[in-house]
């Protein structure tokens, strides 16, 4: 039956293949590109999920559920055109400190870490938003592009999943510190 | 077009993502409140072709469908049934906005009809199977799918709906 939902599921966010212009197949493979070539955006989206592991339940389910929408939030903000300043910089400190919490295998309360990652959360989402074009597969482009960002969540999640092992642990941890030393490369304007 | 050409509109995402929003929210709740959301979604329905049916012209349909699904999206990301009323208001709003967002553009009454007929099962079949299938994921973490699934498709909606009001 799960699998039968799984199918369900992918045939609804799928843009049919009509022949004429009802709606073209571009737009939802468009949106789940968009955020993948964004190395930036998807060290912080990967840390995220990694963060979740070791927050553990239940920051670990509450950060997918949470983050796209706060995301989306962000997203208006960019799309209305509302003045965010430094939102390049806040996309490089959420790579810097999302990073150091993985590295530091950080486990603060909750509303810390909800609030920090919403924070972030907004900034991405802001950048995408001033990009997202209004045309006749906004809606596929922007189901492609939300469901790359959780994607992203949840292979940094299943990446995390290894840090149940001694040896893991260190490669999740180590990981962290080379997402931490992207986004100080992204600060410092060397990537 | 043809009666099957008409029908083929409501596979388009603005159409499916309310019917997956308000299936989900209908399948996380109880039996009973499921068949009543399927009813006040069929009497949507009815009252949309009754609308097109009275030649109401251009109504802001595929907005509407935008903000239902946000807000059902948004009901299944929190994972707590709304209040009856809210989910049957939901229900009626969306079978209403559906129907409006697929005018038949046949040449005949009959194919128009028959048109009309075709969206409106394959729309209840979808909502159905959707919340049938919902249903059935009993399991802590098949609850948890479902509910990011709702957080996927209420930041789509938003993100997709600021879109159409402000640019």
């Amino acid at each position: 039956m799960t699998r039968a939902f799984l199918a369900l599921i992918l045939s609804i966010v799928a843009t049919p293949a009509f022949a004429h212009d009802i709606a073209s197949a571009g737009g939802f493979l468009a949106g789940l590109a968009h955020p993948v070539f964004g190395l930036d955006h998807v060290i912080a989206m990967v840390a995220v999920g990694m963060w979740g592991v070791f927050l553990r339940a239940p920051a670990l389910w509450l950060l997918p559920i949470v983050f796209p929408l706060v995301m989306a939030f962000g997203g208006v903000l960019g799309i209305a055109g509302v003045p965010l300043p430094a939102v390049e910089t806040g996309i490089a400190a959420s790579a810097i400190v999302l990073g150091l919490m993985v590295a530091l295998a950080a486990r603060p309360p909750l509303w810390v870490a909800a609030l920090l990652v919403g924070a972030f959360a907004i900034f991405h989402g802001y950048a995408h938003g001033k990009e997202l074009a209004d045309d006749a597969n906004a809606l596929a482009f922007s189901a492609g592009f939300v469901i790359a960002t959780g994607a992203l969540h949840l292979t940094g999640i299943a990446f995390g999943l290894l840090a149940r092992w001694p040896a893991g642990r260190l490669a999740v941890r180590g990981a962290g510190g080379a997402i931490a030393l992207l986004g100080l490369a992204y600060l410092s304007g060397l990537a | 077009m043809t009666a099957v050409t008409d029908c083929a509109q409501i596979l388009l995402p603005t159409n499916l993502l309310p019917l997956a929003a308000l299936g989900l929210l209908a399948g996380q709740s109880a039996d009973r409140a499921f068949s009543g959301t399927l009813l006040l979604f069929a009497a949507g329905l009815m009252v949309g072709a009754i609308a097109i049916a009275f030649a109401v012209r251009d109504p802001p349909a595929s907005i509407a469908l935008l903000a239902l699904a946000a807000i059902a999206g948004l009901l299944v990301a929190v994972g707590r049934p709304p209040l009856p009323a809210i989910r049957l208001a939901l229900a009626f709003g969306s079978g209403a906005a559906l129907m409006l967002n697929v005018p038949p553009q046949a040449a005949t009454i009959s194919v128009a009809i028959a048109a009309q007929l075709g969206t409106g099962l394959a729309a209840l079949a979808a909502l159905g199977l959707v919340g049938l299938l919902t249903m059935d994921e009993t399991r802590n973490w098949q609850r948890i799918a479902v509910r990011i699934l709702g957080s996927w498709i209420a930041a789509s909606a938003i993100l997709t709906l600021a879109l159409r009001l402000v640019r």
